[in-house]
């Protein structure tokens, strides 16, 4: 059999337990995983009978999801044989797909997320700081590297992924790892901040620049403090972008509205 | 801790032990692949695409699950390979790798992220597993390291290179669970006198029968533990700690 391998890989067709409108949980999981790359332009996706087993929702549901993102552009199905579902990586319809989520989050929930991305990137880079190897620190400062030299959207946000789930694996922890994992891919379901305002870009490479010294240091309470800080900043990043969209967007209708409306 | 007693002596030869037997596994797969590859690394193209190697994946399976077995991952990764002048004909890197789902004993073809844009891309050939075997043509030992993009595991993974005609094709090697590898040496050893860390040879600590040195914990050059010993066939010391 096919298996997708690698936790990255895994954490995108974990089983889904979000509960409702889940045919809409399914498809925003897939922009995210081709968001981050990890699904690659024209790489098939497995059967929609594994699909649903590997998420754990019915047929019915991921036929749904399926079709949404068919609608975005960014799935293509083909029938017969040699056919299947592939994906279609395309910047306008992921942007879309970030802007769909934002507007149906509050500022809570994202500081919710950013909580949880601070524990555990907080959390992985304090380990990191006593645990990582010189070789493990070079890589580190190789992906930074590429993140400064990339020269679009899709690839700052994978080599921001990358950077996040090296760090994890400098802590030598296979479950904090998986845990950065499954942050991202919900990270990755909403707009990437440099891609609204580009002077970000240098923000993020010089943050993490600075938590890489701090590990080469073996100092993990900055290191901790560093990656704190600069989650925290992110977070209040999509918060206000959040804020903005709402302030430029009309009132919408309440349901008295528009009852007065229809009658 | 320069001299090792004659516990030291037996958890050396247990250690030394434990990695021949899965180096001999190596070994078995290095051989298998070779009667398996042979017209692909001949003809240097055209290759079958990974898990395609029938042969292969027989023997595999069956040394997976032979009795005893530390290992969990098995298989073979062969270089790119340049055209041989025709055009077209660059081979990329080819995976033919196997493992042991502990969940159901179930054998699983590995299929890595091989795209340089993934955020979960894996690069084979600047893995110390790959390049070290390349560069010095001998067997090497890794970890324990997370193997983030390939089985997601804490692992230790023991490779040895494949050569053919004095030119290098790739690698034959083992992966085997760091909890796994404890489990088996420390059941075996029994009671000892006193605790003992292996480190390797970045000073991470491998094995640990002290609460006070955690596994992936890196030993500070400064720790008090001395030289420590050599163990046989692997790049790791071992040190005993005070009772």
């Amino acid at each position: 059999m096919r298996l997708l391998s690698g936790d990255a890989r895994r954490a995108v067709f974990a089983p889904l337990d979000d509960g409702a409108l889940r045919s809409e949980a399914v498809a925003r999981r897939v922009g995210s995983a081709i968001a981050l790359g990890l699904l690659g332009d024209g790489e098939q996706l497995p059967s929609e009978a594994e699909l649903a087993t590997q998420l754990n929702v019915s047929t019915v549901t991921l036929r749904e999801a399926l079709a949404e993102l068919r609608k975005l552009g960014l799935v293509d199905t083909r029938r017969g044989r040699g056919g299947g579902s592939f994906v279609r990586s395309r910047e306008d319809a992921l942007a879309q797909l970030g802007a769909t989520r934002l507007a149906g989050l509050g500022t809570t929930d994202l500081r919710e997320l950013g909580d949880v991305h601070a524990a555990v990137a907080g959390a992985a880079a304090r380990l990191a700081a006593s645990r990582a190897s010189a070789a493990e620190i070079a890589r580190l400062r190789d992906v930074l590297t590429r993140l400064a030299g990339s020269d679009s959207v899709a690839a700052q946000r994978r080599a921001d992924g990358r950077f996040y789930i090296e760090v994890a694996a400098c802590a030598q922890s296979v479950r904090l790892t998986m845990t950065q994992m499954d942050v991202l891919v919900e990270f990755g379901q909403l707009p990437w901040p440099p891609a609204h305002a580009p002077e970000l870009l240098d923000t993020v490479v010089a943050s993490h620049g600075a938590v890489v010294d701090a590990l080469e240091a073996r100092d993990a309470a900055r290191a901790r403090d560093l990656t704190d800080q600069h989650v925290d900043a992110r977070t209040r990043w999509l918060i206000d972008l959040r804020l903005q969209r709402l302030a430029a967007a009309p009132p919408a209708a309440t349901t008295a509205d528009r009852q007065e409306v229809e009658s | 801790m320069t001299s090792v007693d004659g516990g030291g002596g037996r958890i050396t030869a247990a250690v030394t032990d434990a990695v021949e037997r899965v180096f001999g596994t190596v070994a078995d797969v290095h051989a298998a692949a070779v009667r398996s590859l042979e017209p692909v690394a001949r003809d240097g193209a055209d290759g079958a695409p990974a898990g395609d190697a029938p042969e292969l994946g027989t023997a595999v399976r069956r040394l997976l699950s032979s009795p005893g077995q530390l290992a969990t991952g098995l298989g073979v990764i062969l270089a790119p390979q340049a055209g041989t002048g025709r055009p077209g004909h660059d081979v990329p890197v080819r995976l033919h790798w196997w493992q042991l789902d502990p969940d159901n004993d179930r054998l699983l073809s590995l299929d890595p992220d091989l795209r340089p844009s993934s955020a979960g891309f894996y690069d084979y050939t600047a893995a110390p597993w790959f390049a070290v075997p390349r560069e010095t043509g001998r067997r090497h030992v890794v970890g324990p390291y997370v193997d983030v993009h390939g089985s997601g595991q804490y692992l230790l993974t023991l490779t040895e290179p494949v050569v053919a005609e004095g030119r290098f094709l790739g690698v034959a090697g083992a992966d085997v669970p760091v909890s796994r590898f404890e489990v088996r040496l420390l059941g075996g050893l029994g009671t000892l006198a006193q605790a003992f860390l292996l480190v390797n040879e970045e000073g991470r600590v491998v094995v640990s029968t002290s609460p006070r040195w955690l596994v992936g914990s890196l030993v500070p050059p400064a720790g008090g533990l001395g030289a420590g010993a050599r163990v046989g066939g692997v790049p790791w010391r071992l040190h005993l700690l005070p009772a």
